[in-house]
This record gives structure tokens, C-alpha cells and sequence, in this order.
């Protein structure tokens, strides 16, 4: 073995890439997981850009407790399958409107567990193992509406748990405050369960709210949450209308303005404030600053933490 | 100190989640539920100093804040200023040995006379629901993993309290008998309360059934039976829900709910 004679150009690769470069490798039918929790830290850069792409039958893996960035995948038709314990917006949507009627009317199929079972069928895809067993969950009616959790004896002690199947993610998509060029993740604040996403996925993609340098990162090497990204992606008030710590607050009116659309579909069966909402703030825009435009300067500077 | 001032239901029920809490007890304060939020913090101001009380995914030190701020969303990271330690969502989800000294509070869709509960959705047929429910979020393990729970929710009526659920998401006593939880190897004591704006219900000690305990000021036995979809064990007699003491509800008002939410 010869060394190479190139040592001096050798060059550390810079992960920043673009929206759309992440968004090539989503295809149909794949399973993606997003990020973030509630009313928080969603990548909804990302989530609009699938919409606009009309990617179809995903699998959406959302977080232990989804907010409504996956009722937004759902009203545009992108999933097939939803993984997530909860799917809603607290106090300004108790229940995900368009998740609810899709559900009922069959539209897309829930693969029912709890955060518990979540986050161990995350582990099992980790662990390249089957399945994580887990105790919660004997004696309630998630192994007979989920077949895809069984019921076995442990083989050390015989006693009677569940399997929990891994669920392997193709593609996370998370949203944190920021990055080096080299994908390394910081949040502000902890970050809820996006590490578990992570470590699930084979290829993570994080939009962060700044690039900082690498310098700045080894200050607090502890706080790195995610130390392999394969993409960052520059993006701005990138989880807006959710919350990014550190960042700003939700934007409650235009959150109440998408469930106001979505409720319409779902109690009066009238897709068309959806449409409306879409096109407005989703199909509309060519990209994300125009999307920034369309929400306006004013709006984005007024929701400020303190 | 307002001596005369009459507690609300949602103080009364408040009260009665917080004379349940003992020192050193970890317990979570959800967000938008605020009466287990009331009830937690008036045991740990008053009684609990030892308490580790979860905010918004945070070891939160607040014993010593003169107004307890509220927070409307359990997202809002203001809420982590009082943080001690952040629980990251996985670990606080995986990490179990810690819930044995945990308290827990449920909501649900439907409970039956057993305390088992419903956060799936409403309709015999999984595969076509006439409601679809929130999903389980993180209630399923915490109701067995913590050392009791208590079931609190803000109406009583027999769309919740039905002979059977159609689906279990929470484990309460399952078909009856005070072994019903251990034999299926879980650990945990099981629904201790549920409160409702009627009245306190607890379990039998050996058939598990549910039972009227107390009733609040001005309920009727008639009022809670009319309301509830299955029969009831009811004691020859039933006291009324102990009110709030003078000090309980001046801390309330002025250090816990000041923004009113329980009035």
C-alpha cells in the first residue's frame, strides 16, 4: 500500500446542502420520520417541500407526540401510514382534524402504539435487532388492533411482554438551532426525542436555523445531539408555525388558520379552505424565503421568547 | 389570608389530587391540564419540598418562585428556565426504574367500572371508528410503570363512563380482582382515583369495582349514578369532598393559578 500522494489536498467534506438535494432521495412509499414535538421543532421546511414534490404513500414516522406537520401531510395527500402515539396541536387542536377524518374514513392507516412502544421500536431498528421487548401494554388492546405487536413469553424468565417491531427509518428529517458544515447538530433545550429518530434512520437530514462554526461546536462538545447528520440544510425560521427554542414561539394565528382549513374538511366534508391554505402558503411559494414573504417580516419578528 | 372565599369544583379537585402526594413523590405537570398542574404544585409548595416535579421535560426547581408562571403549550421553552436537568424525551421514556416513586394522571375517552381507559377512538369495528381519539401518547406506560395513577376528567357523563371500553389503552384493573395487574406481571398499583366535577371515585380492595368515595358540595348520590354507564359500589354513606383549607387556597390563588384557570 502506497500512501496517496495527494495528502496536501485532502479535504474534511462540508455537508450543507440544499433543500431540493434532500429531497431528491425521498421516493414514494419510503418511511420518513420528522422530528420535533407538538407544537415545536417540526423540519416543516422539509415537510413543505415534500408536499410541493407530490410524494405519495409515505409512511410518516411523526414524533412521540406529533404535532400538526403530520395533519399537514396527511390533507395533502402524502401518507399512506402514520406511526405516532398522538397526532394534534394541545389547546389549539386537540386532536389532529385532518388525521381524524382520514382515520375514520379510512384514508390512512395508523400503526397504533404509545411512546413507549415508539421509541422501542425505534431502539430495535438501532439495535439492528427484530424487535425490543417491552412490558406496558399486556392486557390492553394494542397486540389485537396492531397485529404487527405480539404477545410472547421471554425466554429467560417466562414471563409475558410484548414484541415490539423495529421501524426503520429510510430518511429522518429534523429541525435544530444549529450545525457545523460537518453535521454536527446542537439544539437549545433538549432536543425532545429527536436523537431516538436519528439513531432509527439510515440517512438523517437536519434543517437548522444557522451554521455556526466548528470552532463554536467544541465549546460544548456534550450539547452535540445528533453528531452524524448526512445533510444540513440552511433554514431560517425553518419550523415555522411551530416553535425553535431559543428561536421564537409558535405562531398561533397561522396554526389556528390551518386548523380552521383542516376542521373544515373534517366536519363539513369542504376541502376547499385546505386548497386554500395549501396553495397560499405550501404550492404557491417557489421556495422558502418566498414562503417567509408570504407569512411577512412582521409577523416572523413578533414572536419573540421574552 | 380569604377565609370566606369558597373554592371552585376545579380547586376542590385539585385539592384532592394534592392530599394524595407525598414528599419526595416524582411526578409530571402536563400541560393544559390544570388541575393535576394545581394539585402537584400545592403539594410540593406546601408539603412536598422533596418532590422532583417534571415541567415541560424538565427537573424543575420552582419551590421558591414567588407566581408559578403557567404555560399554555407543554412545548413552550420559557418553561425550561427553571430546568435542573432536561429529561430528553427518550430517556425519560426508557429509563423506568425512576417511576416507582412516580405519580401519574390520566384522561380518557371512555373508562369502565374497572378503571381501564380509552384514548383510541370510539366504535366496535378498529377499522372503522365513528371517533378517532388522540392516540395513547405516553399514557399506556406510565399508568403501569409509575406507582399509581389517578384518572381526572372535566365532565361526567356515560359517554365516558361506559359498561365496557371499546378499546383499552390504559390498564386499570382489568376484569376485576385485586390481583388483576400482578398476574399479568405488571408492576405499579394500578387507578387509585378518579375525580370528576361530581365526585372522588376509588377501587374496592378485592373486587376492584369502582366506588363512590366523596362527592362534592352539592352533589347528589342520584346526580353521579344518573350519570355513570355502570353500576357503582355505593357506601351506606358518603361524605362530601373535603374542601380546600384557607392556606391551600390562598397559595392556590396567588403563587400556582393566579391566571384564574381553575375559577
Amino acid at each position: 500500500m502506497t500512501e496517496p500522494a495527494n495528502t496536501q489536498t485532502l479535504q474534511r467534506k462540508k455537508l450543507i446542502i440544499e433543500l431540493d438535494d434532500a429531497l431528491a432521495k425521498v421516493q414514494d412509499g419510503m418511511t420518513i420520520g420528522i422530528g420535533g414535538f407538538i407544537n415545536s421543532s417540526h423540519p416543516m421546511m422539509v415537510v413543505r417541500g415534500l408536499i410541493k414534490r407530490g410524494v405519495k404513500n409515505l409512511t410518516v414516522v411523526g414524533s412521540a407526540s406529533s404535532g400538526l406537520e403530520i395533519d399537514l401531510l396527511i390533507a395533502a395527500g402524502c401518507a399512506a401510514k402514520v406511526v405516532a402515539p398522538y397526532v394534534g396541536g394541545e389547546v389549539l387542536a386537540p386532536i389532529g382534524p385532518a388525521f381524524r377524518t382520514a382515520v375514520e374514513k379510512g384514508k390512512v392507516e395508523v400503526f397504533e402504539l404509545d411512546e413507549a412502544m415508539f421509541y422501542a421500536a425505534l431502539r430495535a431498528a438501532a439495535q439492528r435487532v427484530p424487535f425490543n421487548p417491552w412490558r406496558s401494554g399486556v392486557g390492553t388492546s394494542f397486540p389485537d388492533i396492531n397485529p404487527a405487536i405480539k404477545v410472547f413469553k421471554d425466554p429467560i424468565n417466562g414471563e409475558t411482554l410484548l414484541a415490539i417491531p423495529a421501524i426503520n427509518l429510510d430518511i429522518a428529517f429534523l429541525h435544530a438551532a444549529v450545525s457545523d458544515a460537518y453535521g454536527n447538530v446542537q439544539y437549545v433545550g433538549h432536543g425532545y426525542g429527536d436523537r431516538a429518530i436519528y439513531a432509527a434512520a439510515d440517512l438523517t437530514f437536519v434543517q437548522v436555523e444557522q451554521i455556526v462554526s466548528n470552532e463554536e461546536i467544541r465549546r460544548d462538545p456534550l450539547k452535540t445531539a445528533i453528531p452524524g447528520a448526512d445533510g444540513v440544510i440552511r433554514a431560517r425560521f425553518g419550523a415555522h408555525p411551530y416553535s425553535s427554542p431559543g428561536h421564537y414561539i409558535e405562531d398561533q394565528e397561522h396554526i389556528k388558520q390551518y386548523v380552521r382549513a383542516a376542521t373544515a374538511w373534517a366536519k363539513e366534508n369542504d376541502f376547499a379552505p385546505l386548497k386554500a391554505y395549501l396553495d397560499d402558503f405550501v404550492m404557491g411559494p417557489a421556495d422558502h424565503a418566498a414562503y417567509l414573504e408570504r407569512v411577512g417580516i412582521r409577523r416572523l419578528l413578533s414572536l419573540n421568547e421574552y | 389570608m380569604q377565609t370566606t372565599a369558597v373554592a371552585t369544583t376545579k380547586e376542590i379537585m385539585a385539592t384532592v389530587l394534592a392530599r394524595d402526594l407525598n414528599d419526595g413523590e416524582w411526578v409530571e405537570v402536563g400541560a393544559n391540564l390544570p388541575v393535576p398542574r394545581a394539585g402537584v404544585l400545592l403539594a410540593h409548595l406546601l408539603w412536598g419540598a422533596n418532590m422532583k416535579v417534571m415541567i415541560a421535560m424538565t427537573k424543575a426547581n420552582v419551590f421558591n418562585e414567588p407566581v408559578i408562571e403557567e404555560f399554555q403549550l407543554i412545548t413552550d421553552h420559557r418553561a425550561t428556565r427553571w430546568a435542573e436537568a432536561y429529561y430528553i424525551h427518550n430517556d425519560l421514556v426508557e429509563n423506568m426504574k425512576f417511576r416507582h416513586k412516580g405519580v401519574f394522571f390520566a384522561g380518557a375517552l371512555q373508562i369502565d367500572q374497572y378503571g381501564n381507559s380509552n384514548l383510541i377512538g370510539i366504535g366496535k369495528d378498529y377499522k372503522a371508528l365513528k371517533f378517532r381519539g388522540p392516540g395513547a401518547i405516553g399514557v399506556c406506560n406510565a399508568t403501569v410503570m409509575n406507582s399509581r395513577f389517578h384518572l381526572v376528567v372535566n365532565a361526567h357523563d356515560k359517554r365516558i363512563f361506559v359498561p365496557k371500553c371499546d378499546f383499552v389503552s390504559a390498564l386499570g384493573w382489568g376484569s376485576g380482582g385485586a390481583d388483576a395487574r400482578t398476574k399479568l406481571g405488571l408492576p405499579g398499583g394500578g387507578p387509585r382515583y378518579v375525580v370528576t366535577p361530581l365526585c372522588v371515585m376509588d377501587f374496592e380492595d378485592n373486587t376492584k369495582r369502582m366506588r363512590l368515595k366523596s362527592l362534592h358540595p352539592g352533589v347528589k348520590v342520584d346526580d353521579v349514578v344518573q350519570n355513570t354507564g355502570f353500576e357503582l359500589v355505593i357506601p351506606a354513606s358518603v361524605p362530601v369532598t373535603e374542601a380546600p383549607t384557607a392556606e391551600q387556597l390562598h397559595v392556590m390563588r396567588t403563587r400556582i393559578d393566579v391566571g384564574g384557570a381553575l375559577r
